[in-house]
């Protein structure tokens, strides 16, 4: 077999889970793909988070033929090798696709959360990612991976349960957000809050007309624009016009949706916006960013060398070059505190052009398969 | 014109005695980190035949996945920026090979090695090597040669240190020589006659005093 093919999420149920901030969330669903095969100790089973937009389809194609987001990544022979390993992916807690979240009904009213969802942590993200593992007779894992969101995952993963992974990889992340990011966020979710279109008291916000609010839209816009670097827009993009060009006395202010921008980079945020709003929950934007932003092992540990105290696997952390929204000082951060705990941590700073989302577009694949086949290898 | 592409070390095929005799001053089941370590042939050497549990600092990227690709553990870090974030004497070993004459700052890592490592091997390329002497004294121009094989005005080779210098520098810093070995037409030698004039490279094995 040289390909996945059509895989089918499966979904598991759960009593419930105690949030880091107090509160009970139950019952709990949990989508999750798998890809691969056991082996027969169980021992090669690798666990891949998303990052804040992405789901548990990480491979191979759903029913409809779309590609999962990390398909590059893994399949047979490649990166992540599923003749290999036993590749789990999970829809994280508060998100939109699966999983429990403000899409999901409340058992207490009946209706959806909405924006009555509690206020959730990527420690509880990790809760339920670790719930789902042990209800899949996983004692130890193998690897857990990811990149943005997922890659504060992984770290937080190691740091909590310690004796259940061997190793993690950590790529493009951080211990604790910058305040540039938490600002890019902040502005985020003020785009879905101004927005007139959606009603702001909890009982209305899951009526369905809500959906047509462009606010989510323009926080993907702003979104889009930090996962991006200024070569590769440049090399993407340029000045170049689309055909629909203005005449020269009229302009567009993206209020014509049908109609999209003037330059590329115009249409472009505005194709990445609307497809967006079609496919994921505002509110789930709203708690998911909101966990991002108060993740801080600092704060939560005393100090970044208490924090990763605890760790037993084996630490990799990769940051890229062109990535000003999670740089390499960040990831240096992570790095300098295992090393001063005398973890076992190795660090690649991987020259590539394409900004925060180099470990997810094709072209940065090729190098990133060979670094993390390489580092799976030795675990 | 376009730049030429130069080969930053020695090429490891090249320096194969010199290995050896750094694998040789290696005790085994030791904690070895190589700085520069390129693709990682030495710390694989170390592993299947020493039983070393080594880490590399290699900056250039090919290099730098190589070792991943070989399992070597390693850290994509600029030597030119010191070794902040190892802590004191976590390595029995610190290896610095065929790279202090490329160090903007030598002095400031040599320290850092002390610090990191309990012991710290160095070995450079000798410019008092009387081969390159004489061709400097008798052409009056900067020599290229097998263990400085760049021109001047384009070389990775900034310094152009001798073993007369090293043992100064050494001195210096309040450094301990534990060790010296001495590279000649592809034979080591510990004791061997005028060594700032003959050898072509030196092998120190040092201490914090």
């Amino acid at each position: 077999m040289d390909q996945i093919g059509v895989v089918e999420t499966q979904y598991l149920q759960f009593d419930g889970l105690r949030l880091e901030s107090g509160g009970y969330l139950g019952p709990l669903t949990v989508a999750y793909e798998t890809y691969g095969k056991f082996n027969d100790k169980r021992d090669n089973a690798v666990l891949v988070l998303h990052a804040l937009s992405g789901d548990a389809h990480a491979a191979g194609l759903d029913e409809n033929g779309r590609t999962g987001w990390w398909d590059g990544m893994i399949g047979p022979g490649k990166g992540i090798d599923t003749n290999k390993y036993f590749v789990i992916c999970s829809n994280c807690l508060g998100g939109c696709k699966g999983t429990t979240g403000p899409t999901s009904i409340n058992p207490d009213t009946g209706g959806a959360y909405g924006r009555s969802f509690p206020l959730i942590t990527i420690g509880d993200m990790v809760n339920v990612q670790a719930m789902l593992v042990e209800k899949l007779g996983i004692s130890k894992l193998h690897t857990v991976i990811g990149g943005s969101m997922g890659g504060m995952q992984a770290l937080d993963w190691a740091c909590r349960y310690g004796d259940r992974l061997k190793s993690a990889v950590v790529i493009a992340a951080t211990a604790r957000l910058s305040p540039q990011g938490i600002a890019f966020n902040w502005v985020g979710r003020n785009a879905i809050r101004s927005d007139p279109v959606i009603p702001l008291n909890q009982s209305d916000s899951t009526s369905s007309d809500r959906k047509s609010g462009r606010g989510l839209a323009v926080a993907r816009m702003i979104g889009h624009i930090t996962y991006l670097s200024e070569e590769t827009m440049q090399a993407k993009f340029g000045r170049k016009r689309t055909l629909r060009d203005m005449d020269g006395t009229t302009y567009s202010l993206g209020e014509n949706e049908g109609f999209g921008g003037e330059f590329e980079i115009e249409s472009y945020l505005q194709h990445k916006g609307s497809s967006f709003m079609e496919r994921f929950d505002e509110d789930s934007y709203i708690i998911i960013t909101k966990a991002i932003d108060y993740f801080d092992l600092v704060r939560q540990c005393g100090d970044m060398v208490t924090a990763v105290e605890n760790i037993t696997a084996k630490m990799f952390i990769i940051s890229f070059t062109s990535d000003w929204l999670y740089p390499t000082s960040m990831s240096m951060a992570i790095v300098r505190a295992l090393q001063a705990a005398k973890k076992h941590v190795s660090f690649v700073e991987v020259d590539l052009p394409y900004g925060h989302d180099s470990f997810l577009v094709p072209q940065g694949m090729p190098t990133l398969t060979r670094i993390v086949r390489g580092f799976l290898k030795g675990v | 014109m376009s730049e030429q592409v130069l080969e930053i070390r020695t090429p490891f095929h090249e320096f194969e005695v010199g290995f050896n005799v750094i694998i040789d001053l290696i005790t085994p089941g030791t904690r070895v980190l190589d700085l520069g370590c390129g693709s990682g042939t030495l710390l694989a050497r170390l592993r299947d035949e020493k039983d070393v549990e080594g880490c590399g600092v290699e900056l250039d990227q090919e290099k730098v996945i190589r070792c991943t690709e070989r399992g070597i553990r390693v850290m994509t870090l600029d030597l030119d920026h010191g070794l902040e974030g190892f802590p004191d004497l976590s390595y029995e070993y610190v290896v610095l090979s065929r790279t202090l004459q490329q160090i903007i700052n030598p002095e400031r890592l040599v320290r850092e090695m002390l610090r990191v490592g309990s012991k710290s091997i160095i070995a450079f390329p000798n410019f008092a090597n009387w081969k390159i002497a004489l061709r400097y004294l008798l052409t009056g121009r900067t020599p290229i040669v097998k263990t400085f094989p760049h021109p001047w005005f384009n070389s990775p080779d900034i310094h152009r240190v001798t073993i007369s210098d090293f043992r100064h520098f050494i001195d210096d810093i309040g450094g301990k020589i534990e060790k010296e070995i001495f590279i000649t037409k592809d034979t080591p030698g510990t004791n061997i006659f005028w060594p700032n004039g003959r050898a072509e490279w030196g092998c120190f094995q040092i201490s914090a005093q």
